[in-house]
């Protein structure tokens, strides 16, 4: 095992309301590849952006080669050899592979860029690394797995002593997945130190040597990775206590109609061949990790994005669903994860994003009723316990927790039969988020159906009657919440895929 | 000035109107002292009301498309497009003169049906769409005309003279009263009707809305579909001042009218209109013309200063966004 190339202790971090790291410690060791593992929002990313100089620490140290080190930006982190590969990767599609290598530090021949030298340059990186890509290629011709070859190949000429991969896999193919362990294989023989961020425990025993777990922005722990299993990681990545009581029982009455019957819906790359149902009075919980596809079903079945294949029945009966229009016909409406973007219209009152989607109910003549229009806001606003000075007030003017009352008002007067929640209280503080679940409960009991889409599992586990679990595009599990625990509902969200 | 902003009168007109308002009066006052009271007399303000007819028609059209956050280039073309169409076929086919306004009006509802189709349901930026109907409604206009300027019936004309009634009557300034009856409606239709909300709606964030389950393309397309009708109308208005129209002009009352509603407080980010605003803006936008050429001045300056409106206008409607983010 080799010595430890750069170490972070203490490391704290807060942005406004959040306590994003707390303490945190790692240790990266030349000749080793880190796992860091963690669910959404445990601190990942958080972490390895202060590693990299895109943010500031609060406190802590970094000790890199045995020097004290801050990085200021993501530039000076690259100048002295630590490199992160990102998911999305930042190629220019329209230049060769080699003008992509050495964007920002062309050779030069006089004022000309010589690009024979470059070709050449990057060729002899690619022999290193024993990958077979012309350097002279536009990039964007070549596939996501050899795009990201590049952007390894850019990484390591700069000179990299440590390299981070954020999710590098997720967009890969089996074969480039090889292809690329095998080059992680051969820097990790060369001394390199490496952290591998993933979600996909198959590759973490695969190509790690050690695992290092984060919670809550906290540091968990640190494994040896082939003396570990699975479970071992798994209960370190949520033996978080639950403070809130979770759902004992399933709350949905006995013999409750099905309202809607999702069929081997496909839409994209996202959404492969999800089937589920949903009842009068449930609130069925959709778990998984970041781009496990949920927000993505949620869309194609309200019609905002297009649908591949596969049927939706509302009450039994088979719907075509083409657009949000089609959707909300059939009773149903989305709230979304993205309020300020696709839920409400900001610059508007309460009482006119209340009325968005029924303005036709508040119309007489040609003309619409604002008394009626404000008497129902108002209405809303009470029984929704909204707080806001009036219906007249601009909705840009509200708190988080109380625009999102705003657009559960806007679908309540839509009398919408089923709700879609996509992560309702993200970004709402605890008290407001309290009412949200309360309200939830309450449009269940009087016989809504609701979707709630949560990446908080405490939200999961305290709300849903039944649980769909999806992983990468795929449903991989589905609970009720009597069998539900948070190692089952992770272990079918980390699922590998065959 | 925060204490002038809460008054509740001031509160209720609008500060930015009334600071139009006084921008108005100061020039006016300017004017006559710097032509040494000649601008005073009802000749000018007769001359500058003429060009605000027509300019006020475009510029209400053009305040409906920026509401949506879109834009049109080609109103100014377009209304040449709709008197020169209309107009020649009036004076070659002996049509009868309601006919001819009948006419003016659907090739100028046609253009916003044009342009606001490939807006809302192909996705084609309107910059792009409005340039190029710009340049068709010139190219249609003269190949019809034979590349001929089309000259509206004189006011001693028996049959056909009245008309021109419709900017003046005995002294009075009737085309004033009817400009203020169709922004009463414009003002109506924007601020008390579906249409409108929903033109404000889907201009401040048309995701939300579509997502709302509304059929944000058919909105879309009315806004540039109610801007061609007031173009329509406004090529009548036009006529009825001037008389005269030549093919393949048109252009300076693009920026004209987006100057005037620009200035009068709509958003070019779009959601925010004021009807009112954009009738006060007219009228110093015309005024200014008439100024220009009172204090002797050519055209070409008058070109160069509503450059600078239109610049000085939406950079601080930027300006005014980004304080409140």
């Amino acid at each position: 095992m080799g010595e430890v190339i750069l170490e972070m202790k203490g490391i704290d971090k807060s942005f406004p309301g959040v306590h994003a790291l707390d303490h945190v410690d790692l240790e990266i060791r030349k000749g080793e590849v880190l796992a860091l593992m963690g669910e959404n929002g445990a601190g990942k990313s958080t972490l390895m952006k202060v590693l990299t100089g895109i943010y500031t620490k609060d406190s802590g140290t970094i000790t890199y080669e045995g020097k004290e080190v801050e990085f200021h930006s993501a530039r000076e982190a690259q100048d002295n050899g630590v490199i992160i590969v990102h998911q999305e990767l930042n190629m220019l599609g329209h230049l060769t592979v080699a003008q992509n290598i050495f964007i920002g530090r062309e050779f030069k021949k006089g004022i000309k860029i010589d690009d024979k030298k470059m070709n050449e340059e990057a060729q002899k990186l690619f022999d290193r690394m024993n990958v077979d890509i012309d350097p002279r290629e536009t990039m964007s011709k070549l596939t996501v797995g050899k795009q990201q070859m590049c952007e390894i190949a850019k990484a390591i000429s700069h000179d990299a002593k440590i390299i981070i991969f954020d999710e590098p896999s997720a967009a890969l193919t089996e074969t480039e997945i090889e292809q690329l362990f095998k080059i992680i294989r051969d820097l990790r023989s060369q001394g390199m130190g490496i952290v591998y961020i993933s979600h996909r425990m198959d590759e973490i025993k695969v190509i790690t040597d050690r695992v290092t777990v984060m919670r809550d922005g906290t540091y968990v722990g640190t494994l040896i990775t082939k003396d570990s299993t699975k479970d071992d990681i798994i209960n370190m990545m949520v033996g978080r206590v639950i403070y809130e009581d979770p759902k004992e029982k399933n709350m949905t009455p006995p013999g409750a109609p099905v309202v809607l019957k999702v069929d081997h819906l496909n839409a994209g790359k996202m959404v492969q061949d999800v089937s589920f149902e949903l009842h009068k009075g449930e609130i069925l919980g959709f778990s998984g990790l970041m781009g496990a596809g949920r927000t993505e079903t949620a869309r194609a079945l309200f019609g905002a994005d297009p649908i591949d294949s596969g049927d939706i029945y509302i009450n039994g009966k088979k719907v075509t669903i083409k657009s949000p229009q089609d959707a909300v016909k059939y009773g149903i409406g989305y709230l979304s994860e993205d309020r300020k973007r696709y839920g409400i219209v900001v610059q508007k009152s309460v009482a006119e994003n209340t009325t968005m989607a029924t303005l036709e109910k508040f119309m007489s003549g040609p003309f619409i009723d604002k008394k009626k229009e404000n008497k129902i806001a108002q209405e809303y606003v009470e029984q929704l316990a909204t707080k806001t000075p009036g219906t007249d007030q601009l909705v840009v003017n509200l708190s988080g927790g109380n625009q999102q009352k705003v657009v559960i008002a806007k679908w309540l007067t839509r009398d919408c039969d089923i709700l879609i929640f996509d992560e309702p209280t993200r970004g709402i503080d605890v008290g407001a988020k309290n009412e949200i679940y309360k309200l939830m409960n309450q449009l269940a009991a009087e016989g809504k159906a609701i979707i709630m889409i949560s990446s908080e599992m405490t939200e999961i586990l305290r709300m849903s009657d039944r649980i769909v679990v999806m992983c990468e595009g795929k449903k991989t599990g589905e609970l009720d919440i009597s069998e539900a625990t948070q190692e089952n509902i992770m272990n079918m969200a980390t699922r590998e895929i065959e | 000035m925060e204490k002038i902003k809460q008054n509740p009168f001031v509160k209720k007109v609008g500060f930015n109107r009334i600071v139009l308002c006084c921008v108005l009066l100061l020039m006016y006052g300017l004017f006559c002292a710097l032509t040494g009271g000649s601008f005073a007399g009802m000749n000018r303000i007769m001359s500058a009301l003429n060009y605000a007819y027509f300019l006020g028609f475009l510029s209400l059209g053009v305040t409906f498309v920026i509401a949506t956050g879109q834009i049109d280039f080609s109103i100014g073309p377009v209304m040449f497009c709709c008197a020169l169409i209309s107009g020649y076929t009036l004076t070659t086919h002996g049509i009868s003169m309601p006919v001819a306004f009948l006419i003016s009006i659907l090739v100028g509802f046609a253009f916003g049906l044009f342009n606001g189709y490939l807006v809302a349901y192909w996705s084609v930026p309107s910059f792009i769409t409005s340039m190029a109907s710009m340049n068709i409604a010139k190219g249609l206009a003269s190949v019809y005309t034979k590349t001929q300027s089309v000259s509206w019936p004189q006011a001693a004309d028996p049959d056909n003279g009245w008309f021109r009634n419709l900017v003046r009557y005995n002294g009075v300034p009737v085309g004033l009263v009817i400009l203020l009856v169709v922004a009463v409606v414009c003002a109506i239709i924007l601020n008390k009707t579906r249409i409108g909300r929903y033109i404000l709606c889907l201009g401040s964030n048309k995701e939300a809305v579509r997502l709302s389950g509304v059929d944000v393309k058919k909105w879309e397309m009315l806004a540039f579909i109610i801007c061609g009708v007031l173009v329509g109308m406004g090529a009548i208005f036009y006529v009825s001042a001037y008389t005269t129209v030549q093919p393949g002009y048109g252009d300076q009352y693009n920026n004209e009218a987006i100057a005037g509603c620009v200035m009068g407080g709509t958003s070019m980010a779009g959601g925010l209109a004021s009807i009112s605003g954009t009738i006060i803006g007219v009228f110093i936008i015309a005024l200014l013309q008439e100024g220009i050429l009172a204090l002797g001045f050519t055209k070409d300056y008058q070109l160069i200063i509503t450059g600078v409106i239109v610049i000085v206008a939406v950079f601080s409607d930027v300006l005014a966004r980004r304080r409140k983010n």
